[in-house]
C-alpha cells in the first residue's frame, strides 16, 4: 500500500497485461471441497482496454478460500467489471481482497467491481475488502458488497407454493450464482449447489 | 476555463488563523517520565491518575508509530513539542477571564458569558491551548443533575465517575496517539447526563491551539446513563502558522440502557497553506460504546481543516438492540489529505448501524474513506448498511475507499456501497444556463452532496458547516 502518493507498479509481478483495444475474459469456479488462493492481477496498460472477471465458489465444509485482486487501470478509456459472488456453509473461511487503482492520467475510466456473499451457517466466517484507489478525475467507479443470507420473504412465497424447503433455498441459490456460472457449467454447479 | 473556476473557488482565506497575543505559561520542551509528572503536578491531579499517565507513557515508548494509513506523514519529533502551554491567570483576579481570551472566543463567534447568549441554547466549555477558560450554563445544568465541566475540575469534584469511565473505552494502550494522548492529556471536557435527563440544552467543547510549537490533547469523557438524552458539539480552530503542529485527542462516550447521545463535530483546524506548509495534524481516536439495550450513539462530522486527519470515530454495539450512526463529510484542498471513517463492531443481537460518508477532494489532496463493520458470531438478526462517495473536483487529487466487512454471523446482513465520480459538465451547464456562476453552481452541488449529513447537524452547528463546505472548496471548480 503506498503512503498517500500514486505508486505506479512497474516491475511487481504482473499477471496479465490487458493492450490497446484488447480485451480479457476471467472467469474461476471453486467447487466445494476445494481450499484455493485466488491471486490475479490486471494491468490494463493500453487505451480502451476491457477485462471481465467472474468468479464463484461454494464451500460446505472447513474451506479457505481467499480472493486477492488487483485491477490497474493505467491508461485512458478503459473498463474493468468484476462479480465475485458465494455461499459460505459448514465452518468455511471466506476472504475477498478487491483493488482498483485508477492512475492519475487514466481518464474516462471506468470500473465497477462487486463482491455478494451469502453466509449459510453459523460457523463460517466471511471478511470481504473492496477497495477503490482513484487518482484521475474523470472516472465512473462503484463497488459494492454485501454480507447476508438467503431472502426470508422469497422462501416464505415458494414454500406457501408447496415446494420444500430445502429445493426452495437451492433454487435461491442458483438465481443468486447465475449471473457468475460460466458457460456450459451450469448443471455441474447447479448439483453443487444441491449438494450444500 | 472550468479549471481557473475550481482555482479560484478553492482558494479560500482562512479567518480563524490570527493569533491572540497573552502572555503565556509553558513547561519545556520534550517527552519523558519528569514532563508527564510535572504535567499531572501542575493540575493537582492524585497519585492514581499520575500512575495512568505514567503507564500510559511507558506503553507509548514502546510502540511503533503507525504506518497503515494511505497518508504520507511528515516525521514527528516528539522530543520538540511542548506538551503544556497555559494563558497565565491574573494573580489579584484569579477567577476572572482574561478579556483578551474572551475577546478571542468573541471573535470565533463563541460566547463566553451566558447573557450573550440567546436563554438556553448552547452551553460551552472553552479550551484555550492546555487549560479550559470557563465553563458555562453550569448552575442552570447542576439543577437537572447534569455534570457538564472541565476535564480537570472533574478529576477533582468527581473523582469516582472520572476514575470509574476514564480508559474504559479507549485504554491507554489501544494505539500510538491514544496512548500519547493518556500520557499527556491537558484539559477537555466531561459530561454526565444523570438517569431519565434529557438535556435541556446543546452542550459544546471548543478546542482554540494558539501558542507556537505546542500540541494539544485534550481528553473528552461523555457518560449518558439509562434513557437520558444529550446532543454534543465540537468545534476547533488554530492560527495560521509555517510549523505542523499536533493535535491528537481522545473521545470517550458510554451509552447505558436506552440513553441516547448525537455528537457532531466541525473540524476547521488550519489547513496549512496553497503549497501545503503548516497545518494541523489530526490524529483522533473517537469511540463510544452502547453498553445497555437500547442504547443508540451517532456521530456527525464535517471536516474541513487539517493538513492530515487520521480520525475513525467507532461504536461498540454491545446492547441488544442498541444501535448507532456515522455521518461524515470530509473535504481535503491544496495539499490536505484525509484517512477517515468509522468502525462498527456489533455484538449484541439486533443491532443495527448507518454509515453515510461523502468525501470532496480539491486541489492536490488525497481523501479516503476507512471503515470496518463486524459482525460477531453473537449479532443475530445485526445491519448494517454503508454509503461511502467521494466526489473528485480537478484532476490532479485522490479519492480512497477502503472497507472491511467481516461477518461471522449468518443471519447479520452487511452491505456497502460506494460511487466516485466528479461533478459533470452536464450538471454545471444546466446551472449556468439558469443564470448561476460556476462559482455558484460548485457551491450548490456540493452543498446538495453532502445534504444528507449537513442535515444531521444541530442546527447552529448546520450553517457554520454549510459556509465552511463553500470556502473550503473555494477556487476549485471544474
Amino acid at each position: 500500500m503506498g503512503h498517500g502518493r500514486y505508486i505506479d507498479p512497474i516491475g511487481d509481478t504482473l499477471t496479465h497485461v490487458v493492450g490497446a483495444g484488447e480485451r480479457l475474459e476471467l472467469e474461476y469456479v471453486v467447487l466445494p471441497g476445494e481450499s484455493r488462493d485466488i491471486d490475479v492481477s490486471v494491468d490494463l496498460s493500453g487505451p480502451g482496454a476491457e477485462l471481465s472477471l467472474k468468479a464463484l465458489y461454494l464451500c460446505k465444509a472447513d474451506e479457505k478460500v481467499n480472493f486477492r485482486i488487483l485491477v490497474h487501470h493505467r491508461a485512458p478509456g478503459c473498463r474493468s467489471t468484476q462479480l465475485v459472488n458465494g455461499i459460505a456453509g459448514g465452518t468455511s473461511n471466506v476472504t475477498f481482497h478487491g483493488t482498483i487503482v485508477v492512475a492519475p492520467d487514466a481518464q474516462k475510466t471506468e470500473a465497477f467491481q462487486e463482491n455478494h456473499n451469502i453466509l449459510f451457517s453459523d460457523s463460517a466466517k466471511v471478511e470481504t475488502r473492496p477497495q477503490l484507489e482513484i487518482y484521475a478525475d474523470d472516472v465512473k467507479c462503484s463497488h459494492g458488497a454485501t454480507v447476508g443470507r438467503l431472502n426470508e420473504d422469497e422462501l416464505f412465497y415458494m414454500r406457501s407454493r408447496g415446494i420444500p424447503r430445502k429445493e426452495a433455498e437451492s433454487l435461491q441459490m442458483i438465481s443468486f450464482l447465475t449471473p457468475v456460472i460460466p458457460e456450459g457449467r451450469r448443471e455441474e454447479i447447479e448439483n453443487a449447489i444441491r449438494s450444500l | 476555463m472550468p479549471n481557473d473556476i475550481i482555482q479560484e473557488f478553492t482558494k479560500a482565506d482562512y479567518k480563524e488563523g490570527f493569533v491572540t497575543d497573552v502572555e503565556q505559561e509553558f513547561i519545556p520542551k520534550g517527552l519523558n517520565e519528569d514532563i508527564v509528572r510535572m504535567i499531572s503536578a501542575r493540575k493537582e491531579e492524585p497519585e492514581w491518575l499520575l500512575e495512568f499517565r505514567l503507564d500510559a507513557l511507558r506503553k507509548w515508548e514502546k510502540m511503533p508509530q503507525p504506518d497503515w494509513a494511505h497518508l504520507d506523514m511528515p516525521e514527528i519529533n516528539y522530543q520538540d513539542i511542548i506538551y503544556f502551554a497555559a494563558p497565565k491567570k491574573d494573580k489579584d483576579r484569579p477567577k476572572e477571564i482574561d478579556p483578551k481570551l474572551a475577546e478571542t472566543f468573541d471573535k470565533l463567534g463563541i460566547p463566553l458569558k451566558e447573557r450573550d447568549v440567546l436563554a438556553g441554547v448552547v452551553a460551552v466549555d472553552a479550551v484555550f491551548d492546555s487549560v479550559s477558560v470557563t465553563t458555562t450554563f453550569r448552575k442552570t445544568l447542576a439543577e437537572k443533575g447534569i455534570i457538564f465541566c472541565s476535564f480537570s475540575e472533574a478529576v477533582k469534584e468527581h473523582p469516582d465517575l472520572v476514575r470509574k469511565y476514564l480508559a474504559s473505552v479507549v485504554p491507554a494502550s489501544d494505539n500510538y496517539f491514544a496512548a500519547l494522548n493518556s500520557a499527556v492529556f491537558s484539559d477537555g471536557s466531561f459530561c454526565y447526563i444523570p438517569k431519565g435527563v434529557r438535556c435541556p440544552m446543546e452542550l459544546s467543547s471548543y478546542f482554540r491551539i494558539n501558542a507556537r510549537g505546542t500540541g494539544q490533547f485534550e481528553r473528552t469523557l461523555i457518560v449518558a446513563d439509562e434513557d437520558s438524552y444529550v446532543s454534543y458539539m465540537e468545534g476547533c480552530t488554530a492560527p495560521m502558522r509555517d510549523e505542523q503542529q499536533l493535535h491528537a485527542a481522545v473521545v470517550e462516550i458510554i451509552v447505558e440502557k436506552g440513553a441516547d447521545v448525537k455528537y457532531s463535530t466541525v473540524q476547521n483546524w488550519y489547513p496549512g497553506d496553497a503549497d501545503g506548509k503548516g497545518g494541523i495534524l489530526n490524529l483522533v481516536t473517537k469511540r463510544g460504546i452502547c453498553k445497555g439495550e437500547g442504547s443508540h450513539l451517532s456521530w456527525t462530522q464535517v471536516e474541513t481543516g487539517s493538513a492530515i486527519t487520521w480520525k475513525y470515530p467507532s461504536t461498540i454495539l454491545k446492547g441488544d438492540f442498541s444501535s448507532s450512526e456515522f455521518y461524515s463529510v470530509a473535504v481535503t484542498n491544496n495539499h490536505q489529505q484525509a484517512d477517515t471513517g468509522t468502525k462498527m463492531i456489533h455484538l449484541g443481537r439486533g443491532t443495527k448501524s448507518r454509515i453515510v460518508s461523502k468525501g470532496i477532494s480539491a486541489g492536490v489532496s488525497q481523501n479516503s474513506y476507512r471503515g470496518l463493520v463486524r459482525m460477531a458470531s453473537g449479532a443475530q438478526n445485526a445491519r448494517n448498511y454503508s454509503q461511502c462517495d467521494s466526489l473528485l473536483i480537478g484532476s490532479k487529487c485522490g479519492a480512497h475507499t477502503f472497507p472491511d466487512i467481516r461477518s461471522a454471523n449468518p443471519s447479520a446482513t452487511v452491505e456497502h456501497e460506494a460511487t466516485t465520480s466528479k461533478i459533470s459538465e452536464d450538471q454545471l451547464f444546466y446551472c449556468n444556463q439558469r443564470g448561476l456562476d460556476p462559482e455558484e453552481a460548485v457551491g450548490l452541488i456540493v452543498n446538495g452532496y453532502a445534504r444528507e449529513v449537513l442535515s444531521r447537524l444541530p442546527m447552529e452547528f448546520a450553517v457554520e458547516a454549510q459556509k465552511l463546505l463553500q470556502v473550503s472548496l473555494e477556487g476549485s471548480v471544474g
